[in-house]
């Protein structure tokens, strides 16, 4: 733990002589959940280190963060004959000596002698350790402030937790609550909630308290210099969001990107490929405006290629794979979905609902996930909600508000499908049982309370109808973040599958905008496409400018991308003009239209292509960058394409025009004077002018520049 | 190319409650703002200079969980449901007795110590594995470096064998990252040598080009990237620089590159070690280590025997070609091999899996996955051979004697190798970090 700077040690000691008013000698504890399990939430006893662990420690288990409190009062006050407490002799109850120190604690001094905690804990002890009234508990929690903005004057904040009990009284229980930071470099927080500025930029602190959970964002400013007009100019009304909150932050943002810059971003973007040499000069020949950039979009979003690329990131969304049959039965409905512009919600409904003969009915693949309802439920809200359930299998989500209960009433939704060999069906048994009472629990959705005369036949219709709802928290935000990311290069939540309270987004404001936008069309992909790269924030250069070379959550200059596997591989043999061969595939196919990763293919797996076994989305999959470095030096993907027509045409032309067009096709700019006359040069002096240009070929390929995307 | 530029810091989602950190932030070289030669002079600085007792270490990762109880912990006297249906045979260290698919291990175990009492209790794959490989429980605020990446940051790049290979790969535990940098830059990932221990991919030079055409071709590319200043320096453009760096180390050495040819081994040995993957990793492993590596992991798969154990692990589809035999044959020739060349006493070689397996077999006739005991077998790199350490009750379920955790695992692995577990790094968003926050030296291994 760090040291506590000495105003937060003062501000810790005034929260902790503060009276409690709620629990005190005089016998006001209403209830062991709402007023003793929080005292050993906050001193650590029941963490996944310690006595919350899966198997407790020391003979002694207590639910992880205190989210079975029936269960914890079982243990505490009737495990081992009752020895953990003494009633006639509270300060020797086991459940005090040994966190005080008083007898050996492994865990060491959690609770000391003089602390508030020990004394509320001693007297209710002494009150003969009443389970009170378990239906009393923690309804929400309020933080204040929730926005902290630091400065130069200023760089300390302590915060106030308030909760909200659920006969709605309120209590201060900022001295009980958890405090974390979401990013120690930026902001530390205290245990007393003492927020402190370590670095420029946004981030959040999470706090939990009684199972439920907040956050506060926290800002410092780049510069203090904010006056003045704002000068961002805005194309639409993500333009908006980004230049308030760059002029908020005191952040430069970077010029707008080149021309031929553009060109490349979004064809990459938006289609997986490079702009042709003809599209280039033809785009480059006229004036440069915001309106022809956008019509660039409009013709990219008709492409063919669009519907290939898109279709692949959905297939690595849905890890799409299995028996070949099955696979190309999904992949065929995916693609004619995204090839007819399906709303995302009409997909969706399907893929939740569909019956049949896997190798017939394609979206019924996605039933073949998992075999386990409460793996599948997994798998759903991570890729329709953006949300991490798992945690919530075995005990309370500990930093979102899901419980055991919740989760499992979530599964219960996927509990009646019979996936038998080849077919998927309704089936009109199955059931999810609590883990804890063995019963069967009635299908709810997250979050809402379960109401069982409610239930229709196929459960998973009425779970499709609550996911793809215009209401549904999640859904169109969930979207609208990954389609962002691609295009941004960064989440507005990070990372795209973990949208909880304590994982704020750097932009709410206009997240919600972008979940809007893409709803009130209809749920259709290509128009919020459209709509973000029509915005100036996208188009902005990748080149840093004043102040901003260390933003990467602002968007004030564009993010550098990197190709993924099949891309890359494609660009190589679009701009060698040498295909690819995959097996069992007409020459000509692109790795982008690949149906599955079981396509052998050594090279994409040395690249990194996502396997599909697990999300691809969240940084890593494989960390082969030594073994991919050698790929590309050595390796077939740019070797195996330097003997092509495009090395040939080196010993017809002439060689400053053949570099410019090699410039043009692969990078989508001419060469700069000292590029051309140093490659021509090359050219001209070499003996053997075909192994010249195929080592500037060879090079162009393995550059910065040509292999990531800015 | 996606993310393998970027940070190996990814994210993954374990239930122990810390907050969230921005891991785009973690794990990449350029974030610390270095280039490799820049690195190399602050290790050359930071290094007391220490002696190591063990030079190097080969990891052979049994991913799954190997069953205790049919392997190195057998219990001849349980009931039936609980036995192991394999005889146990004796082995070279008096009172220990093994099982009977394993007769050339016994042999040698007068080499090894084996610790029959490592205990734990997270019996998933994905966490189970980063437990024993980071020596850190799992949370999802922090991806934790792998022993092997930790190794390889203490000792840098200073030769041209990368310091952490793995063999075929690093996908362990389910594809968890287990055996990756975690908050450490990612050059300090494993070199994966690829599904065919005998060819590794982009070792050789491409047909029609020769060393000094690789090297002009180097240099074009040198200069092409200098003149297009516009990849300003970001993330994705240093990672992809420093992984370049170490590839033409690699490629520029002789003896850096042949250590990766299996076929320069004569056939005699190759033999002996057993034609498999595992025979053919080990043997792969040992030379790599010759050639300088510190930390080298072979992984084999396939021991989460759920089901029909006692037929899957001796012989699955063809006789001799099961499980134990290929261990049998691949261990036991690497510690042989290591010895006869003087090695061992530099090499510390671990054999482990994530857990044990249930001691009561499952109505498969299989075992399921039971973290409270589970074996590792070590030997060479200061480990004193001829011990057994630890003993779990008369049905295998829980340790009854001497319970090692995770932790101290971890923190005895790296002391010997040389890493001191009590120091601090900083990770990229500038938190200092313990490298391991608890565990302490099995003393009586030494």
């Amino acid at each position: 733990m760090r040291a506590v700077s000495g105003q937060g040690v003062l501000l810790g000691l005034l929260a902790c002589t503060a009276t409690f008013g709620w629990a005190d000698a005089g016998g006001q504890v209403r209830s062991f959940r709402a007023d003793i399990l929080p005292i050993l939430t906050k001193a650590g006893c029941n963490a996944g280190a310690c006595h919350g662990a899966a198997t407790g420690q020391g003979g002694f288990k207590l639910s992880l963060l205190g989210y079975d409190p029936e269960e914890d009062y079982a243990r505490i006050t009737r495990e081992w004959a009752g020895r953990r407490i003494d009633v006639r002799r509270p300060e020797s109850s086991l459940v005090l000596a040994k966190p005080s120190g008083q007898i050996e604690h492994e865990g060491g001094r959690k609770l000391p002698r003089q602390s508030d905690g020990y004394a509320v804990l001693r007297d209710w002890i002494a009150l003969g350790a009443p389970l009170g009234n378990p239906e009393f508990f923690v309804r929400s929690i309020e933080v204040e402030p929730r926005e902290i903005e630091f400065s130069n004057t200023r760089s300390n904040q302590a915060m106030k937790v308030t909760a909200v009990m659920s006969d709605l009284s309120r209590r201060d229980v900022t001295t009980l609550a958890l405090f974390n930071s979401n990013d120690d470099g930026l902001a530390e927080v205290s245990r007393h909630g003492v927020v402190t500025a370590r670095g420029r930029g946004l981030t959040s602190i999470m706090v939990r308290y009684g199972g439920e959970v907040a956050a506060a964002r926290v800002s410092y400013p780049f510069s203090e210099r904010r006056g003045g007009a704002r000068d961002f100019p805005v194309w639409n009304e993500i333009d908006e969001h980004i230049g308030a909150e760059l002029h908020r932050m005191g952040l430069a943002a970077s010029p707008l990107s080149r021309p031929g810059e553009f060109l490349r971003r979004v064809y990459l973007d938006v289609t997986g490929r490079l702009p042709e040499p003809h599209e280039t000069r033809e785009f480059l020949s006229q004036p440069d405006s915001p309106e022809r950039r956008r019509q660039v979009v409009d013709r990219l979003l008709r492409a063919e290629a669009f519907t290939d690329f898109w279709t692949l990131k959905f297939a690595d969304l849905l890890l799409l794979g299995g028996k070949p049959e099955h696979a190309q039965a999904y992949h065929r409905w995916l693609r004619q979905q995204i090839a007819t512009r399906a709303p995302l919600d009409a997909i969706v409904r399907e893929l939740m609902t569909a019956e049949g003969r896997l190798a017939d009915r394609g979206p019924a693949n996605f039933a073949t996930l998992a075999v386990d309802a409460r793996d599948w439920s997994e798998h759903a809200a991570r890729m329709f909600l953006g949300l991490q359930i798992g945690c919530a299998r075995c005990h309370a989500h500990p930093s979102d508000r899901w419980t055991q209960m919740d989760y499992h009433q979530f599964a219960a939704f996927f509990a009646r499908v019979n996936r038998e060999g080849e077919t998927v069906a309704v089936a009109s048994r199955g059931e999810v049982d609590h883990p804890k009472t063995g019963k069967p629990v009635i299908p709810s959705p997250l979050g809402v309370r379960p109401d069982a005369t409610n239930l229709v036949e196929d459960r998973r219709q009425a779970l499709a109808g609550w996911i793809t709802h215009a209401d549904n928290p999640w859904f169109a935000r969930s979207w609208a973040n990954r389609v962002w990311k691609h295009l941004l290069g960064r989440g507005l939540v990070e990372p795209v599958d973990d949208l909880r309270p304590t994982n704020p987004p750097t932009h709410p404001a206009l997240l919600d905008a972008l979940a809007r936008e893409l709803t009130k069309s209809g749920f259709d992909l290509r128009h919020l496409i459209r709509f973000i790269a029509s915005s100036r924030t996208y188009q902005l250069s990748a080149r840093p400018a004043g102040n901003n070379a260390a933003d990467g959550r602002l968007y004030s200059h564009a993010l550098m991308k990197e190709l993924s596997a099949p891309v890359f591989a494609d660009v190589v043999a679009q701009v060698t003009g040498v295909p690819d061969t995959f097996e069992g595939y007409p020459e000509g196919t692109r790795a982008v239209q690949l149906i599955s990763p079981s396509v052998p293919s050594a090279a994409l797996d040395v690249l990194g292509r996502c396997a599909r076994k697990r999300s691809c989305e969240t940084g890593a999959s494989g960390s082969a960058g030594l073994a991919q470095a050698l790929h590309l030096i050595n390796g077939s993907t740019i070797n195996g394409k330097l003997r092509s027509g495009l090395v040939e045409s080196a010993l017809s032309m002439d060689p400053g025009v053949w570099v410019y067009s090699l410039y043009e096709r692969a990078l989508a700019r001419a060469p700069e004077e000292q590029e051309a006359g140093a490659w021509v040069r090359l050219l001209r002096d070499a003996s053997d002018r075909r192994s010249a240009a195929e080592d500037l070929v060879w090079a162009l390929l393995n550059s910065r520049e040509f292999g990531i995307n800015q | 190319m996606k993310s393998t530029w970027a940070t190996s810091g990814s994210r993954s989602w374990r239930c122990d409650g810390v907050a969230r950190r921005d891991f785009l932030k973690l794990g990449s070289l350029g974030a610390l703002g270095l280039g490799l030669s820049d690195f190399l002079r602050l290790q050359a600085l930071s290094n007391p200079g220490s002696v190591p007792k063990a030079k190097s270490c080969i990891l052979i990762w049994l991913d799954g969980g190997p069953s205790h109880v049919d392997m190195f912990d057998l219990k001849p006297d349980a009931p039936s449901e609980v036995r192991s249906q394999f005889r146990a045979i004796p082995t070279t260290i008096p009172g220990l007795s093994i099982c009977e698919h394993l007769p050339r291990t016994a042999k040698v175990m007068k080499h090894a110590a084996l610790l029959r009492s490592l205990t734990h209790e997270l019996g998933n794959h994905d966490t189970g594995t980063r437990f024993l490989l980071t020596g850190h429980r799992p949370t999802p605020a922090l991806e934790y470096p792998s022993l092997g990446s930790l190794v390889a940051h203490q000792s840098g790049f200073a030769g041209a064998v990368p310091p952490y290979v793995a063999i075929p790969g690093d996908a362990v535990g389910g594809d968890s990252n287990a055996a990756r940098a975690g908050y450490l830059p990612g050059a300090f990932s494993a070199f994966s040598v690829g599904r065919d221990p005998s060819r590794v991919d982009g070792l050789g030079l491409p047909e029609g080009v020769d060393f000094s055409r690789s090297e002009r071709r180097r240099d074009l590319l040198r200069r092409m990237d200098e003149f297009s200043r516009r990849v300003e320096e970001g993330a994705p453009a240093r990672n992809r620089d420093a992984f370049y760096e170490q590839a033409y180390r690699l490629l520029g050495s002789p003896e850096a590159k042949n250590a990766f040819l299996l076929n320069q081994e004569p056939a005699a040995i190759r033999e002996r070690y057993g034609g498999g993957h595992l025979g053919a990793g080990c043997l792969l492993a040992r030379r790599i280590v010759e050639a300088g590596a510190r930390f080298v992991t072979v992984v084999d798969t396939g021991w989460d025997t759920h089901q029909q154990i006692f037929k899957e692990l001796p012989d699955s589809r063809f006789p001799g070609s099961g499980k134990l035999p290929a261990l049998d044959r691949a261990f036991a020739s690497l510690i042989e091999d290591l010895r006869d060349r003087g090695l061992l006493e530099t090499t510390l070689v671990v054999l482990m899996g994530e857990f044990g397996r249930t001691p009561k077999l499952n109505s498969l006739g299989g075992r399921d996955h039971w973290p409270r005991a589970g074996f590792v077998c070590l030997a060479g790199g200061g480990v004193q051979g001829g011990r057994v350490i630890g003993a779990t009750d008369s049905h295998g379920e829980v340790p009854s004697d001497r319970p090692v955790s995770p932790p101290d695992l971890a923190f005895t692995l790296l002391s010997l190798l040389g890493v001191d577990p009590t120091k601090e790094l900083t990770t990229p968003a500038g938190r200092p970090m313990k490298i391991l926050s608890e565990g302490a030296v099995i003393r009586e291994l030494l």
